[in-house]
C-alpha cells in the first residue's frame, strides 16, 4: 500500500488576476521504503506540493484533492491536531533554505533538543531527561556528518555555514524517526563531497531503517543514482511518473525526454561540441498559463487536441498524461 | 561583552559631557550676568567663591570650575528661593521617573498582549477592534486627554483626586522621593490607607501618559508579530508538528519582541515629555511642574539645571534600554558599533 497517496491535487492561489491553479491535478504516490524523486524546473510547483503535504497553507491558497491519504487515512478530513500528530511522528520536512528555517534567536542545540519526542527520552527527573535529549541530539549531529557538535550546537543560525545548516536541518528532520522524509532540494549549494555524504546518508537510512524519502530537486544525476521512481512535474501538472529505469530508458512524455536530454551525463552517445537539445521558450508564468496540457506551446508534438488536459494513462506502473506520447504509433 | 559595555559607558560619559557643555553655554546665552546664571547668586564675589575661581578666569577655566562643581552636585542655587538646586532636583526628579515608570509599565502590560492577539489573528474582528482602539488612542493629544479625565473622573464623578501625589493630611515624609517607598518607610501613618490614596492619585496621570505609548506599542508589536509569524522558521516549526502555543511561545514571541526594544528606547523621550506635560496639569510635584514654575519666574539657573537633569535622565534611560536590547538579541554581532 502506498504510504502517501495524492490524486488530483489542485492548489489555487488568490491573486490580482483571480484564482490561479498553481498545481493542476497533480498526482504523487510514495510507497513504503522507496526513494521517490520529484523533478521539475524552478517554478513548477515542487515546493508547493511539499507545503501542501506539510499543511498550514496561508489563507490565500485553496487546496482541493480527490484523494490525499497517509497510510490510508484521509489527510484532508483530519483536524489540525491529528494532522499535527502525523507531522510530529511520521513525516519530516527539510526545507529549501536551511538558515531561514532555523529560529535566529535560539541556539541550534536548543532547537534540535526541542524536537526530540518525549517518548524517546524515558523517565526520570527533568535534568536526566535534558541529558538524554542532549545525548540523542549529539548522536544525530554526528550521524549527519557534523564533527564539531559542541561548536555547532551552541551557535546561532547566522553563525554557521549554509551546508552545515542543511545537514543540521536533516538532523532535525530525523530526530523523530519519521516514516517519510520530504527533502526539498537538500543538496543545493553544497560542494560535491558534502553532497555525496548527504546522498549516501539518505541511501543508508533508506536501506537500514526503511525510511521512505521524497527527494525534491533538479539534480538528475544524483536522483538517477539513488531513487527508485520519479515523478516529473511541469508547471503544476504531473506529466509522467514511474520507475526511474523505465523513465530513463523509454520516456513517454515529450517533456521528460527533453529534461533527460538536457543533462549531458545521460547521453553516452553525445559527440563532443554538439549542441544540447532544449525545448524552445521558457516555463510560462502563473499569469499566462496555457489551457489544456501546459507544455502545449513548447511541445514539438502538440496538435489540436492538446488544448484539452490529457487524462492520466498507464502502462503497468508507468503513468503519463499526454495525447501523443513518444514511442507509440498513434500520432 | 565587557568591551561592548565599556563602549556604552564611553558613549554615556561623552554624551553627558556634551550636555554639561551645552548647559554651560546656556549661562552665556541667557540674559544677565554669566556668573549669576551659572550659580544663581546675585553678587559676583559670592558667585566666584561658589565656583572657586578668580575674577580674571577665562572661558576655559570657568568651564573646568563649572564642570567640577556639577560633578560634585554643586549645581548652584535658585535665584527665587535661594535653595540649592541639586536638592530641589533630587526631590522632583524621582516623582517624574516614578510617573514615567508606571506609565511605561501599564503600556507594556496592556500593549504587549493586545499587540500579540492582534498580530496572531490578523484581519479578524478582535484585531480590527484592537487596531481601531489604538488608532483612536494614538490621536489624542496628551494635555487634552488629561483635562478630559479631570473633567469626567475628578469633577463630575468625583471618583479620583485631581492633584498631588498623596493626601497632604497624611503627611508622608520624603525620604527617597518615590511615593510608595516613602509610604513603606514612614512610621506613624495608616499605611494601607496611604497606599490606596497614592494609587488613586496615580491613576489618572498614569493613564493619560501611558495611552500614547500604549498605542505605539500595540501597533509595533502587532506589525512585528505579523512579520515573524510569516517567517520560514515558523512554517518549519509547524511542519515539525509543534503546537501553535509552542511555536508562539518558543519561537514567535521572542523574535517578535526583538525589534520592539529599540522602539521602546525611542519612546522614552516621548514618554518623559508627556510626563512633564501631564505633571503640570495634575500639579504632580515632578520635574515638569518644577521646570514650568522656573520658566514662569524666569529662574535661569533653575531652567539650566532642569534641562541638565532631564537630558541626563533621558540619556541614561535610553542607553540602559539599548544595552538590554543588545544583551537579548544574539544576532547583533559583537563587533557592531554602539550608538544611541
Amino acid at each position: 500500500m502506498a504510504l502517501l497517496d495524492i490524486k488530483n491535487l489542485t492548489l489555487e492561489i488568490d491573486t490580482d488576476n483571480g484564482w490561479i491553479k498553481a498545481l493542476d491535478k497533480a498526482n504523487l504516490s510514495v510507497r513504503e521504503g522507496e526513494i521517490q524523486a520529484l523533478v521539475g524546473e524552478s517554478g513548477s510547483g515542487k515546493s508547493l506540493i511539499v507545503r501542501a503535504i506539510s499543511g498550514g497553507l496561508p489563507p490565500q491558497m485553496r487546496l482541493t484533492a480527490d484523494r490525499m491519504t497517509w497510510r490510508g487515512a484521509n489527510l484532508l478530513a483530519m483536524n489540525a491536531e491529528q494532522r499535527r500528530e502525523i507531522m510530529r511522528r511520521d513525516i519530516a520536512v527539510v526545507y529549501q533554505d536551511p538558515l531561514a528555517s532555523l529560529d535566529p534567536s535560539v541556539t541550534l542545540g536548543e532547537q534540535l533538543e526541542e524536537s526530540v519526542p518525549y517518548e524517546f527520552v524515558g523517565k526520570g527527573w527533568f535534568w536526566e531527561k535534558q541529558k538524554e535529549r542532549k545525548r540523542i541530539a549529539i548522536e544525530l549531529v554526528h550521524k549527519v556528518g557534523i564533527k564539531d557538535h559542541a561548536g555547532v550546537m551552541s551557535a546561532y543560525p547566522h553563525q554557521i555555514a549554509s551546508d552545515i545548516g542543511q545537514k543540521f536541518m536533516i538532523a532535525m528532520a530525523l530526530v523523530s524517526q519519521p516514516a517519510l522524509l520530504i527533502a526539498d532540494d537538500p543538496t543545493r549549494g553544497m560542494e560535491a563531497t558534502t553532497k555525496v555524504q548527504i546522498l549516501k546518508l539518505f541511501k543508508r537510512l533508506n536501506q537500514t531503517k526503511r525510511l521512505s524519502i521524497l527527494f525534491v530537486g533538479h539534480d538528475l544525476l544524483a536522483i538517477s543514482s539513488m531513487s527508485d521512481s520519479m515523478t516529473v512535474l511541469y508547471c503544476g501538472q504531473t506529466v509522467e511518473s514511474g520507475p526511474i529505469k523505465q523513465l530513463q530508458k523509454r520516456p513517454l512524455h515529450p517533456y521528460t525526454k527533453a529534461l533527460l536530454d538536457s543533462a549531458p551525463s545521460f547521453r553516452a552517445d553525445l559527440p563532443p561540441k554538439s549542441p544540447l537539445v532544449t525545448l524552445p521558450g521558457t516555463i510560462p508564468t502563473l499569469q499566462h498559463l496555457p489551457i489544456g496540457c501546459r507544455l502545449g506551446p513548447r511541445c514539438h508534438r502538440a496538435q489540436k487536441t492538446c488544448v484539452q488536459t490529457p487524462a492520466v494513462r498507464k502502462i503497468h506502473d508507468h503513468f503519463y498524461s499526454c495525447h501523443y506520447p513518444l514511442h507509440t504509433n498513434n500520432s | 561583552m565587557t568591551k561592548i559595555l565599556l563602549r556604552y559607558l564611553n558613549l554615556l560619559v561623552l554624551t553627558l559631557l556634551v550636555v554639561i557643555v551645552f548647559s554651560f553655554t546656556l549661562g552665556y546665552l541667557f540674559p544677565g550676568d554669566v556668573y549669576t546664571n551659572l550659580t544663581g547668586l546675585e553678587s559676583k564675589a559670592e558667585a566666584l567663591r561658589y565656583l572657586k575661581v578668580d575674577s580674571d578666569a577665562g572661558f576655559f577655566s570657568l568651564f573646568i570650575a563649572y564642570f567640577s562643581n556639577t560633578l560634585v552636585g554643586q549645581w548652584g542655587v535658585s535665584s527665587i528661593t535661594g535653595e540649592p538646586l541639586f536638592s530641589e532636583v533630587l526631590l522632583s526628579l524621582p516623582a517624574t521617573l516614578e510617573l514615567g515608570f508606571y506609565a511605561l509599565l501599564l503600556a507594556v502590560v496592556v500593549g504587549l498582549p493586545c499587540g500579540f492577539f492582534a498580530g496572531l489573528k490578523p484581519q479578524r474582528s478582535l484585531d480590527m477592534s484592537i487596531l481601531g482602539a489604538s488608532a483612536v488612542m494614538y490621536s489624542f493629544p496628551v494635555f487634552w486627554l488629561a483635562m478630559v479625565f479631570i473633567l469626567i473622573f475628578s469633577l463630575n464623578l468625583e471618583w479620583l483626586p485631581m492633584s498631588g501625589r498623596v493626601d497632604l493630611l497624611l503627611n508622608v515624609p520624603t525620604v527617597s522621593g518615590f511615593i510608595f517607598v516613602d509610604i513603606l518607610l514612614a512610621d506613624n501613618i495608616d499605611k494601607g490607607h496611604a497606599f490606596v490614596d497614592a494609587l488613586k492619585h496615580l491613576a489618572l496621570p498614569t493613564l493619560s501618559v501611558s495611552i500614547i505609548t500604549m498605542a505605539t506599542l500595540i501597533r509595533a508589536v502587532r506589525r512585528s508579530t505579523l512579520d515573524v509569524m510569516r517567517k520560514p522558521y515558523i512554517i518549519a516549526a509547524q511542519s515539525r508538528g509543534l503546537s501553535s502555543a509552542q511555536i508562539f511561545l518558543k519561537h514567535g514571541m521572542r523574535n517578535a519582541l526583538l525589534p520592539i526594544l529599540p522602539i521602546m528606547a525611542m519612546q522614552v523621550t516621548t514618554l518623559i515629555t508627556n510626563v512633564m506635560i501631564v505633571e503640570s496639569l495634575f500639579s504632580w510635584p515632578g520635574m515638569g511642574h518644577w521646570l514650568l514654575q522656573a520658566i514662569y519666574q524666569q529662574d535661569y539657573p533653575a531652567i539650566r539645571t532642569g534641562l541638565l537633569a532631564v537630558a541626563g535622565a533621558v540619556i541614561v534611560l535610553t542607553i540602559i534600554i539599548e544595552v538590554l536590547s543588545r544583551l537579548v538579541d544574539p544576532s547583533r554581532e559583537k563587533f557592531d558599533r554602539v550608538a544611541v
